[in-house]
């Protein structure tokens, strides 16, 4: 099977006033469709920086990424807005959601911006929140929502967009870890039952028992 | 549910308190500027209206009058002929004058003036009589005896009303010499004007100093309003066409060339200050709009890791700048049209430059009224302003890079 998400010789190399910080050391992985991958590993060995080149938020120094047979490694700033905008979900770790948009209308922000029309994408919104369990908040503003509330809203503003695959970075971060856990289950469910691929990173342990692939990253490269 | 237009309508307003300060602030310019405007275009309208009562808004005279000498080379020739000409080809009503240099004296002085002969329709007559006429009557317009002087040489003259007035024109082709008797007293803005003015009927001139003669035929035409007066760029040259090489044809901006060029630069003037007004409101949206978008980097980098591209980003903040300029502007414009429509029934300027005003032209009591382009030119100010401040914080909003933005935590 071909894989949906790949890097080959993955190298990330940030430099910030002449002082040179390798975040990633050539990381070859492959991510099928309808895996549910978590990266694993302690700060600072590169998780994020991996999740962000993967969804083409960030552009490698050195190897490639390929998206769906597209090699995106190399495509524009313009181009690959493009593609997160149609093919990638995100979740981050917190202060995900804008906060003038209640949770229905954030559900539908990805749809607002590739133009789809009113009813469509408040259709879809809805749904998505519903699948979460968070219709009964659909008009609340995030400030009006808890923490886990509010990463079940953005979890819903990936899946309405329909992605081709769904990258979160540490979404539970900011959780309690009986409502992470709860976070995590419902990834899971939307895993199991609709077949979204999703790759996510933690550095919580309990969280790991709950997946069936764990990538473990040190120093920049995958640990044996 | 939301589109971007409410997104950055919401996002205005986060910050209440400053974002009312800087929308008050291009408010204000709007308020000012239109009332500005309106200040302006009713001292137009009524400089013009009481400078063309005057002098009417074109004169025929001869060509070269400045300069000739002789007061018989001042005549226009065929003065019938020129009037049927005017009948023919224009809406206009004029007035038909006779001006001889002459000697007014009562019982015991004399003095130099400007007489003037004239005939004017009713409604030109009536006008001026209201406006100049201080005592007693205008002779009538085919009274020979009659003769209306200014209030002051009258009394540089000891003349009263009733009295005998006897007028010397040396050299004319006329009788040369009249008694008349004093009807009316008229009072001019000007003083100097007032000392030597001394108006007989046209008949009356003539006779005394030019049978059937006529030096001066003023055209007035039912304009209201300065802006009317852009008619007169096309009536001017084909009526000096029409009347031929011996004639000028002249408006009353050759006649106060000094008012034409202030009425050119009143205007220009007024942007200028509305032009200083909204760039120091500018300032204050540029720093409004820049602020909201540090406050917000980690949003917008999670927008911009979403997949909103540059141009989305950018078009926000445009959209940002413009809803708060224009909320600005539409309260700030409400409020200035109010002020207009209530102080569009006249209120009095006496009290700012006193009566000497009034010898400038000046109107005590203005009626403020809006001209075609004033609203649209005010409302233009407000949107430039809006795109304008916008355009740097658009550039930065637009080079954001997501992973950076989203590191951002202030
Ligand atoms: N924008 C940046 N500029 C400079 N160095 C960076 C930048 N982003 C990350 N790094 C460095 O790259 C390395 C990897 O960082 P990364 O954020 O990918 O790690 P992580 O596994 O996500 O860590 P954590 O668990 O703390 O989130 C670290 O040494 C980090 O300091
Ligand atoms: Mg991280």
């Amino acid at each position: 099977m071909q894989p949906l998400l790949q890097t080959k010789q993955l190298t990330k190399v940030y430099r910030v006033d002449a002082i040179e910080t390798p975040a990633l050391r050539g990381v070859n992985l492959e991510i099928y469709p309808g895996e549910f991958t978590a990266l694993a590993g302690p700060s600072g060995s590169g998780k994020s920086t991996l999740l962000y080149l993967m969804g083409g938020l960030d552009k490698p120094t050195a190897g490639e990424v390929w998206l769906g047979g597209q090699r995106i490694d190399g495509l524009s700033k313009a181009q690959l807005a493009q593609l997160r905008l149609w093919q990638v979900g995100f979740v981050f770790q917190a202060y995900n959601l804008i906060p003038v948009l209640t949770a229905l209308e954030n559900a539908a922000f990805v749809l607002e911006l590739r133009g789809e029309p009113r009813e469509v994408r408040e259709a879809k919104a809805l749904e998505a929140l519903q699948v979460l369990g968070m219709q009964d908040y659909a008009h609340r503003r995030p400030n009006q929502l808890s923490g886990g509330q509010q990463q079940r809203v953005a979890v819903a503003r990936a899946l309405a967009a329909r992605p081709k695959i769904i990258l979160a970075d540490e979404p539970t971060a900011n959780l309690d870890s009986k409502t992470g856990l709860a976070l995590i289950e419902h990834m899971r469910s939307l895993n199991r039952e609709q077949g979204i691929t999703f790759v996510f990173s933690t550095h919580d342990p309990r969280l790991l028992e709950r997946v069936d692939r764990i990538v473990r990253l040190e120093d920049g490269q995958i640990a044996a | 549910m939301f589109n971007l237009f409410s997104l950055s309508w919401r996002n205005i307003w986060r910050h209440r308190g400053r974002s009312l300060l800087t929308a008050g602030a291009v408010g204000l310019a709007v308020f000012f500027t239109l009332f500005y405007l309106s200040f302006l275009g009713a001292m137009e309208n009524s400089i013009y209206n009481n400078l063309t009562a005057s002098v009417g808004h074109l004169q025929v005279r001869v060509e070269g009058y400045r300069e000739k000498r002789e007061f018989r080379d001042l005549l226009i020739p065929g003065v019938a002929q020129v009037e049927a000409r005017l009948a023919a080809q224009t809406q206009a009503q004029w007035v038909v004058a006779l001006e001889v240099p002459a000697l007014v004296a009562g019982e015991t002085r004399s003095r130099g003036v400007l007489l003037i002969g004239d005939r004017r329709p009713a409604a030109l007559r009536e006008a001026f009589a209201k406006q100049y006429l201080a005592e007693g009557q205008l002779p009538e317009a085919d009274d020979l005896e009659g003769i209306a002087l200014g209030a002051s040489l009258a009394r540089a003259l000891r003349l009263k009303l009733g009295d005998p007035v006897y007028v010397y024109a040396p050299g004319t082709e006329g009788r040369g010499a009249g008694a008349y008797r004093l009807v009316g007293l008229l009072r001019f803005p000007e003083a100097a004007q007032e000392a030597r003015s001394a108006y007989l009927s046209l008949a009356a001139a003539q006779e005394l100093a030019a049978p059937g003669g006529a030096t001066r035929i003023e055209l007035h035409f039912p304009f209201t309003r300065y802006s009317q007066d852009a008619q007169l760029a096309v009536v001017q040259p084909q009526l000096a066409a029409s009347l031929g090489p011996g004639l000028s044809v002249e408006s009353w901006r050759e006649a106060s060339p000094a008012i034409a060029q202030i009425f050119a630069l009143l205007t220009p003037l007024v942007l200028i200050f509305a032009a200083i007004f909204f760039g120091l409101a500018g300032l204050l949206v540029v720093n409004t709009i820049y602020l909201g978008l540090l406050e917000r980097t980690r949003e917008l980098g999670v927008m911009v890791a979403l997949g909103a591209g540059p141009a989305q980003v950018a078009r926000m903040v445009v959209l940002e700048s413009l809803l708060l300029c224009s909320s600005g502007a539409v309260v700030g414009g409400a409020l200035g049209l109010l002020t207009i429509a209530a102080l569009s029934g006249g209120f009095s300027l006496e009290a700012l430059y006193g009566p000497v005003g009034s010898e400038f032209g000046l109107p005590s009591v203005v009626y403020l009224s809006l001209r075609a382009w004033d609203i649209p030119i005010t409302l233009g100010f407000a949107l430039a302003t809006g795109l304008l401040a916008a355009w740097w914080p658009a550039r930065v909003a637009a080079r954001l890079e997501p992973v950076e933005a989203m590191r951002f935590t202030a």
